[in-house]
């Protein structure tokens, strides 16, 4: 037996076997959250256009201002 | 289709058809699981990168083409967000040791075991995705290089640099293979 098979060896008795493992539970719930939860706006985003509006009506014409930046 | 999946099937799910991309979860989820718990060695670890791994995938899906692969081309995605939650993980996982979910090896010296689970991993991420796939999995070179998106000479020689890394940490732990 070389040393690579030896630590090879060493390896595997260290780092069981991943076959026949399945998922502990359905994770398809999981993923439609997932999608769920990255879809919506989050405090920040409302926080942010909330500002945007309030000074745009202050300061209307900021407006070009803005849209030149974007 | 080079899975054996309907085109149509393919073609819906690329264009956002929720059905199509819970058919094609519930086909592949076992050999995906599979692939990621081979790398993060962590079995609820392994069920959030699943989700993290489909979800980029059904979010990417405008990208996949649908004359290919599906499996390799979920395998790749499931190795990178993999790479990510080892890399993410990284600086904790001294602490760790294997999974102890996983079935137990016979005749083993727990301690000893933990030790090599420990040098396993300390290599760096990228290295230490390559030593699990080649080394304790045999994992084809061709097949490692597919699922990374690397030639197989950077394979064989990340292989090469994490068995000269693992030897040197198993030294210094007092372990000669």
């Amino acid at each position: 037996m070389t040393n690579d098979d030896r630590l090879n060896r060493i390896l595997r008795a260290a780092l069981p076997s991943a076959e026949g493992v399945m998922p502990s539970r359905d994770l398809w719930p999981a993923i439609l959250r997932r999608g769920e939860v990255r879809r919506r706006f989050t405090l920040t985003d409302l926080s942010i256009a909330a500002v945007v509006v309030i000074v745009l009506l202050i300061f209307p014409e900021w407006f070009w201002l803005l849209a030149y930046q974007l | 289709m080079p899975d054996g999946l309907d085109g149509e099937l393919l073609e819906r799910f690329v264009h956002g058809d929720q059905t199509a991309f819970e058919t094609l979860f519930r086909q592949f989820e076992a050999e995906v699981y599979r692939w990621i718990v081979r790398i993060v060695r962590d079995r609820s670890a392994a069920d959030d990168v699943l989700v993290e791994a489909f979800w980029r995938a059904y979010r990417g899906r405008a990208r996949f083409d649908a004359s290919r692969s599906f499996g390799a081309w979920m395998r790749r995605i499931a190795t990178n967000a993999a790479l990510d939650h080892l890399r993410a993980a990284r600086p904790r996982a001294g602490w760790r040791t294997a999974d102890d979910t996983l079935p137990a090896a016979p005749h083993t010296d727990q301690a000893v075991n933990d030790s090599i689970a420990l040098a396993f991993r300390s290599l760096p991420p990228r290295l230490q995705i390559v030593a699990t796939l080649a080394l304790v999995d045999e994992q084809p070179y061709a097949e490692i290089a597919d699922a990374l998106d690397l030639p197989i000479g950077t394979i064989k020689s990340r292989v090469f640099r994490a068995t000269r890394l693992l030897r040197k940490e198993l030294a210094r732990l007092g372990i000669t293979p």
